[in-house]
């Protein structure tokens, strides 16, 4: 029999909490946590169109792991390490008595060691010594080193991949993760998601794109607004989320506290853009709906959605569409929130972080607030978004995310019943 | 010019830092390897600080005779004339 999957362990590391404790408390109150970025070193922050972020201020990683070798690894990679350090005590996993070769680790990244990687591009481009690169600038900026150093840190031998995939990395990453407990190559997989590119020259790309937020640069906790009538791009998070998925023989055998069920995932492609969606929401549409028939769940029994919700005109309008065509009248009766009006849009970590939301939202019945959504796009209004946390017995949750690259993500999640 | 005991500290103290101990717990005798617990990728960090601070060009095939602490300093003593 093909294995059922649960959610045994929560870490994050976010602009509004480092914690998963703090994290949920702040989301729940709908506390802001971007800020105006102070200063790129020596860089003119007026040229930057967008001077908003969601930043974690004063992270020091040898607070939370110690040794050298965290300190050796880039900020991102350092994000993954304490969200899965506390994902795994709060799983209750005793990893030294596991066998090691059925612990699987799958990362989502989006960006990868952008702070290593521009500190080293500057200097050697200014300097003109490549002699002088550091040893570990490979180590550091190859796009697996997150997924790397955490099997390293955990002992994992099962299989250590990384999924990337801009913004939807880390939901493709649960959804992969799942199929490898069910395929039998794993009884228990660290699923992260982390990403930390606020750095001056990708910050600069994403300006230059034209993506971000400009209009609130003296009001940054308003900057991300998704579904309002005034968003005008996304705005830059960073941080990392961590969910232990774990075949459920073998939660039980330990008795294991279960989140929740992943019970349903699918990916499609757009074969469209690289970095528009289609206006008329078909492939997203059609992504929920492939998603559910894996879960065995109607349209209808849809309780929550975690929206994808960037907070650009044109994604969070081609979502609600999607919305609106897949669920038809249920769609108004579904509770629906955006987790990036909290904390920005943190890449490669969004699909874990919310995984993390659903698994709360699911063991808790607690739905956290869209913040900044005090002049609803007709276009995105739907009864379910609300400014306000709501509260409602939640069976089944379903999370979205799409990628530059033309690619869609639906991860369905369940209350766990025996 | 850093006096020979400069250097000696100068090495010792990069390794502190490094392996984030005490500079004390750091003798001239370890081994890099086997007493520090250096793996290669670590030894070549080292040998890029050392570069970086004392402005030298260590080539590979110096590599194999830095194996203590000692030999790090000789090396770096007889590099910049003191021997």
């Amino acid at each position: 029999m093909t294995p059922r999957v649960v959610v045994t362990g929560l870490g994050v590391v976010a602009p509004i909490g480092i914690g998963v404790g703090q994290f949920w408390k702040s989301a729940l109150a709908g506390r802001s946590g971007v800020s105006a970025i102070s200063a790129f070193e020596g860089l003119p922050m007026e040229a930057y169109r967008s001077r908003v972020a969601g930043q974690i201020h004063d992270f020091n990683v040898g607070q939370y792991i110690e040794g050298p070798h965290a300190e050796r690894v880039d900020r991102y990679a350092q994000f993954a390490m304490v969200a899965t350090k506390e994902a795994v005590a709060d799983s209750g996993l005793r990893l030294d008595r596991e066998n090691p070769r059925r612990i699987g680790t799958i990362v989502g990244a989006g960006m990868g060691g952008m702070v290593i990687a521009e500190q080293e591009y500057h200097r050697v481009y200014q300097n003109l010594r490549p002699n002088r690169v550091t040893p570990n600038f490979i180590p550091a900026v190859t796009l697996n080193s997150a997924s790397g150093v955490i099997a390293i840190m955990c002992g994992a031998k099962g299989p250590n991949l990384t999924i990337s995939t801009a913004c939807s990395s880390s939901a493709h990453a649960i959804g992969l993760a799942r199929a490898a407990i069910r395929s039998g190559q794993a009884d228990v997989v660290i699923v992260a998601g982390a990403d930390a590119s606020i750095v001056p020259l990708t910050f600069a790309g994403f300006c230059s794109l034209r993506a971000l937020s400009t209009s609130f640069n003296d009001t940054p906790e308003r900057a991300s607004r998704p579904f309002s009538q005034t968003r005008d791009g996304f705005v830059m998070g960073e941080g990392a989320g961590v969910l232990i998925l774990e075949s459920l023989a073998h939660a039980r055998k330990r008795r294991a506290r279960i989140y929740a069920e992943v019970s349903g995932y699918a990916a499609t492609s757009e074969a469209y853009h690289m970095v528009i969606p289609r206006e008329d929401g078909l492939d997203i549409s059609s992504t929920m709906a492939m998603a559910l028939r894996d879960a065995g769940v109607q349209p209808a029994q849809v309780d929550y959605i975690n929206a994808h919700a960037t907070s650009t005109p044109i994604g969070d309008v081609v979502e609600i569409k999607a919305i609106k065509r897949l669920f038809k009248s249920r769609a108004t009766r579904i509770s629906i929130n955006a987790t990036k009006s909290l904390v920005g849009h943190t890449m490669g970590a969004a699909g874990a972080l919310a995984g993390i939301i659903c698994a709360m939202t699911l063991s808790t019945g607690q739905i956290h607030p869209t913040i900044n959504y005090d002049d609803p796009d007709p276009d995105c209004a739907l009864p379910g978004i609300s400014t306000q946390a709501q509260e409602r017995p939640v069976k089944v949750a379903l999370l979205n995310a799409f990628g530059f690259g033309s690619n869609n993500a639906a991860v369905v999640l369940e209350k766990f019943l025996p | 010019m850093p006096t020979e005991s400069d250097i000696a500290l100068r090495v010792r103290s990069a390794l502190a830092e490094y392996l984030k101990r005490d500079v004390k717990t750091i003798k001239s005798g370890d081994t890099l390897r086997d007493d520090l617990g250096l793996d290669s990728l670590a030894t070549i960090e080292l040998v890029y600080q050392i570069e970086e601070a004392f402005d030298l060009e260590i080539p590979d095939h110096d590599l194999p005779g830095l194996v203590t602490v000692a030999n790090v300093t000789a090396y770096i003593e007889g590099k910049l004339g003191h021997a």
